[in-house]
This record gives C-alpha cells, structure tokens and sequence, in this order.
C-alpha cells in the first residue's frame, strides 16, 4: 500500500480538522452557544478518514447523527459546516438542518441522518443510480452499532446484496448505541458475521487505524467500482464523548476509557509517520497551527453570520409550500 | 486445585483477508458454542476449575448461559486493554495463578500472542483463524477430554515443545547488554515489501522476501507451504526452512496456497535448512515489515538489521489424540458395570 506525501498530510489535517471541530463545539456547547442537540466524533477521525481517502467528490456517503466527522472528511466548507449548527443562514443547509442535517451533494454528502439506520436505504438508492447509469460511483453507507439492529439496515444489506450495489457498509462500532453495550443489545452480537448472511464479504477492522481501514476500504472500493457489489466493514473504534453533549457518561468506566485513549488515532499516525521520517515534526505543527486557524475563523464566521429569515422556512422543502391543491391543503370533495 | 485456562479470541477469523482472498467469516457464536464443549470435556475427566478471559463479544459469558456444570467455571478478573494484549495479559496471569494447561481459540496469530506468556504450561490450540498451521482442526469435545487429561496428569507424554522464531532487534538493546529476543513467531517469519503494518495481514505474493518457518509439511496452508511444495517433507522434523524469495521469474518458481484461495507462483532464489540455533540476517534497502505468523508486526527501517532464529525450545503443546489414545490404553473410559437395581 502505497500512500504518497499528500495523501498523508491531507489524512492528518482532516483528522486533526475534526478532532479541534468537535472539540471546539464540545466548549461551545457546554456554553449555550450551540442550539439543538449535538452527537461528537471525537476518537473516531480515523474510521471517516481512512474511508474518504478512497473516494472522490463523484462518490457518494450517507452518515448519521454523528456526521460532523463524514462532513468534514468528505470536504465539506468548515465554515459553512460551523455556521449550519450554529442555526446560521450562511451555513451549509442555510441554518434549518443543524448538526444532525449537514448535506452538500455537489461533494457528495448526501446528508447525516437523524433517524438511526436511516442512511441504509438511501445509500441504496444512490447505489442503483450509479448501477443503472452504468458510472464507477461508489456509495459509502454509514451507520453505528445501535443502527445494526434496524430493520432499514437489513433491508438495506438485502438489497444491496441482491442486485450487487456498489455500496460499502460501514459500521462505526463504538461500543455504545446511545448509553447500551452490544452486550445488551445487539442478539448474535457479532455484527461483521452477521452481515455475511447477505451474501457479502465483512470484515472487522481496528478503527483506531487510519492506515488499516484506508486499506481495507481501498479494496472494497475497487471491488465496487469493478462491479463485484458491496462490501461490509465492521470498524472498532470509540467516540471520547458522551452519546450526545450534556450525557454524563456513567455507563462505562475510566479506565476503559484510558485504554481506549491510549490508542488515539491522531497519536498512533504521528508516531509511524514521524519514526519513518515520512512527514516531519514542522509539517505535522504546521497543520496543528493551521487547523486551530480555521476552527476560529468558522466560529467568528457563525458568530458574525445572520440568522435565517422567517420568510425561509417553508423553502427548500420538496414541495412548496403553499401549494394549493395538494393533500393536506386541497379542498375536501363534495 | 487442578485448573485450566480458556482464551477464546473474538478478533479472529475477520480480519481483511475475506476481502482480499476468500477466507471464511469465524462467527463468534460459533466459539460460544466450541467453549461450551470443550467445558464438558474437561468436566468429564475431573478439572477442577477452569477461568476464562474476559472479551467484548463475552464468549465465556455467553458459553456459561444456561449450561449446567459441577466444577467451578468463572471469568477472569483481570486489566483490559481492548486489544490483541488482552490474550497476552490473560495467559501470563493464568499462568502465574497455576493454570496447567491453555486452551486457545483462534489462529496462528493468537497463539503467537499467548505464546509469549504460556512459559511451560501446555497449549491446546483449536483453530477459528485464516491461517491455521499451528492450531488444530480438532472437534472441541475431544479438545476439552484431552486437555483435561493432561492436566489432571493422565497424559502427561502427550505434550511437546514446538519451535518457534525468536526476533532479535539489535537496536532495540540498550546499555550495550545482549540484544533480548523481541518478540517470536510460531510458524513463519517473513520480510514483506511494505510500509505500514495497517490492516496486518499479507496477501500480495510479489512483496514476499525474506522467509523462515519452523515447519514445512506438505499440506499446510500460508507461507509454510511454500517451503512444503519445494521441499516435499525432505528435512528433519527438528528444522527449520529458510527462503529467499525475489520478484521477477529467476530462481525456482513454488507453486503455493500462501492464503485462503491464494494459489501463487513466487520465485525462491535460495534456501537453506536450519537447525536449532541457527539465525537469519535480514537486512534490506527498502522499508519493510516484518510479519509474524502472516501478521504484519514490526516496521523495519531501511539498512537496519534485525536477526531471526530457530529456537527448538517453544511452547509447549498437547496433541490431543496422543492424550485420548493413551488414557484409552490405560482404560480410562472403561467404567465397571452399573449394579442391577434389584
């Protein structure tokens, strides 16, 4: 596997990118700066970032409540991203998405999701598309422990199986759906067996390795974009928050927290990449810098931003509103 | 108290060679359901106690539900990590408590990990990896009888040394001491062409160099196959086997299956049969990793130097049908007739 000098700076600017994002809204939170709920990435750059640097802006990803990471990591603008949760009209969805809506379809981010186990379905959807128009675009469907359970994930792996999508699922195992173990929740808890019931190959892998789910996510995206169908990849990984800011987190203990701590992922990419002398200690400061940089101007640029208009909230939706004749508004027959 | 040891591996059977190759999907379940019969073994032939490591999936848990035993079964109370260090910690503290025999699950990998903690106290591996040369296709029932004859002492000549590699780092001695072996491998030791360890396992023949096995049998599957189909079993079982392995078609080209579904032409420019003792020199311009056991482990700086050597003295290991056979000869499992009611 070979990786070039680019590559690997742009995989640790865009883990350090999110790691100060969601460290910063962690602050801003706490603050009552933020409106609305917010689901942190921190701990899990890797899993996004390993998975981006296979795809280019013609693919596809569907994410999840925790979707800053994905955002970030398929290039969407941190300003506008930071302006979106601040409820700004200069943000990416004009400020009515917030943190669990972020979509940019231009690169590819075709939105975090809400709904838990809500991306399977739609990253089928996409995956067709690419199928039916004969494109090598592939489709990256994440989802988390919790959204393995769900019924739409199923039906999802189905689906894709069946009809041989380029669909890669990925699931962000991070120990915890919401505040419960797999342990409790997840019946035949291994998820990566479980997915090989659809006909699929699955693999676990340790997501707390950039450079083993880069690979092992390069070779799901070739099988894809050949035509073989999709691909499960079970990533093992953890998130440093609580399930949501404000979770007090009493549902599992310090010390596995430490361990899982002591295997950072931003940590561990430095110190191969700097032992090897493959990026130097000023190359790996000077992205530091110039990440802290950009995390303040995107907090200056929501702060300055304006709210959105009133007049805005009944646009962009699919239908306009009012739209006379159409359920509900129609008149009732005679 | 006579106890035995379970490490069942969670992590094996899925790593990224059921992408690259056609390995098989190990269903945790499936170990659930192995431990449990490997408890009934050891329960029928008078083990006393048996602990079992802790793990994320809670095979150990899992295999206790509803499954009724006499002897006294529980789950280690150790230090986690999360990772493959677990295996490690959970044999050095079986180990250092009494534990007369280990019983593994998962591949040749995983034993290499409790390996280095098992000092003298006997394996029995039952295999649920990829690549399975040191642990055994067994059924775990028999597993269970025959590890529990060995450690209530009925069959104590069915247990051997295997060999393993030691791996001699020497920057890595400090202080001018002797350099300390850094880590071992159980079957083979190969310098694979590659940068990062990443995703661990090796699958790309042209990227092979440096090779050495403690073991050549014909029939076996990874890269000790290679040295199978050249050799053909001509060596001695004490040996070990090492390849030279270059790109390009010179040199003798070895047919071998060096992965599941892996059928690969490499080309061995040279080799040489070891005895015990003997070391390998590697050394390379290019950076690469040294894989253990078909896991890539440890970066090599290009021009640095690192030493492989055969060591005859490993772990210790039960061959299960040795064990059954002999208790069998001394009419273990011939029970007396049960009185008549009346």
């Amino acid at each position: 596997m070979d990786i070039n000098h680019d590559k690997l700076l742009w995989m640790y600017k865009t883990m350090r990118s999110i790691r100060a994002f969601e460290d910063q809204l962690h602050t801003d939170f706490a603050a009552g700066k933020i409106p609305g709920f917010v689901h942190l990435y921190a701990g899990e750059e890797a899993v996004a970032t390993g998975v981006c640097a296979n795809l280019t802006d013609r693919d596809y990803i569907t994410s999840t409540h925790r979707g800053h990471g994905h955002c970030i990591a398929k290039g969407v603008d941190i300003k506008e991203m930071m302006a979106e949760i601040h409820g700004k009209a200069t943000g990416a969805c004009k400020g009515k998405g917030g943190s669990m809506h972020i979509a940019d379809v231009n690169k590819g981010m075709l939105g975090a999701n809400g709904i838990v186990g809500g991306g399977p379905p739609l990253a089928c959807g996409a995956g067709l598309t690419a199928k039916l128009k004969g494109t090598d675009q592939v489709t990256v469907c994440f989802f988390g422990d919790g959204a393995s359970n769900q019924g739409t994930t199923m039906e999802g792996l189905n689906l894709a199986g069946v009809w041989k999508l380029p669909v890669i699922f990925v699931c962000e195992n991070n120990g915890y759906a919401e505040t419960t173990s797999p342990q409790y929740s997840v019946s035949g808890q291994d998820i990566a067996a479980r997915a090989r019931g659809f006909g699929m190959p699955s693999v676990a892998i340790d997501g707390l390795d950039v450079l083993a789910i880069h690979e092992a996510v390069r070779e799901a995206v070739s099988r894809a974009r050949r035509g073989d169908g999709p691909t499960f990849i079970e990533a093992q990984t953890y998130r440093y928050y609580g399930h949501f800011e404000g979770d007090t987190v009493k549902y599992r203990d310090k010390d596995e927290e430490e361990q899982y701590r002591s295997r950072d992922c931003l940590l561990r990419f430095r110190g191969v990449v700097l032992e090897h002398g493959l990026l130097t200690q000023a190359e790996l400061d000077a992205i530091d810098a110039d990440v802290k940089k950009t995390i303040a101007e995107a907090v200056a640029f929501a702060d300055s931003s304006p709210l959105p208009d009133t007049k805005e909230i009944l646009t962009d939706v699919y239908v306009s509103f009012p739209e006379k004749e159409m359920w509900p508004f129609q008149a009732a027959p005679a | 108290m006579i106890t035995v040891g379970i490490i069942a591996n969670p992590a094996s059977g899925k790593d990224i060679r059921r992408l690259v190759a056609h390995g098989s999907v190990f269903d945790n379940d499936e170990k659930v359901s192995i431990v449990r019969r490997v408890l009934l073994g050891l329960e029928a032939v008078g083990v006393e106690r048996v602990w079992i490591m802790p793990d994320s999936f809670g095979i150990g848990l899992k295999a206790l539900h509803t499954l009724k035993l006499e002897i006294d079964v529980s789950i280690l109370d150790m230090r986690r990590t999360f990772s493959q260090e677990d295996s490690r910690l959970a044999a050095q503290q079986m180990v250092d408590n009494g534990a007369r025999c280990l019983v593994t699950l998962g591949g040749d990998g995983t034993n290499r990990i409790v390996a280095k903690a098992s000092r003298d106290v006997p394996l029995m591996p039952i295999s649920t990896g990829t690549n399975n040369v040191f642990p055994n296709m067994i059924e775990a029932s028999i597993a269970g009888l025959a590890v529990g004859l060995v450690a209530c002492g009925y069959a104590g000549e069915a247990v051997h040394h295997a060999p393993q590699i030691d791996v001699i780092q020497p920057e890595a001695s400090q202080d001018g001491r002797q350099p300390e072996v850094s880590d071992i491998a159980l079957v083979d030791a190969a310098v694979y062409a590659e940068r990062f360890i990443a995703s661990r396992a090796i699958w790309d023949a042209s990227k092979i160099r440096d090779v050495v096995l403690t073991r050549a049998e014909p029939g076996n599957i990874g890269l000790s196959s290679i040295g199978g189909h050249l050799l053909g079993g001509d060596y001695q079982p004490d040996q070990g086997v090492y390849l030279k392995v270059e790109p390009g078609n010179h040199g003798t080209r070895v047919v071998a299956p060096i992965g599941p579904g892996l059928i690969r032409a490499v080309n061995v420019t040279d080799h040489r049969l070891l005895s015990p003792g003997d070391e390998v020199i590697i050394n390379h311009a290019e950076p690469c990793v040294l894989a253990l056991d078909g896991e890539r482990e440890i970066q090599i700086k290009p021009g640095s130097t690192l030493r492989l050597r055969l060591n005859a003295n490993g772990p210790q290991v039960i061959d299960a049908h040795k064990a059954i056979e002999l208790a069998a000869k001394a009419g273990f499992f011939i029970q007396p007739p049960e009185k008549d009611e009346d």
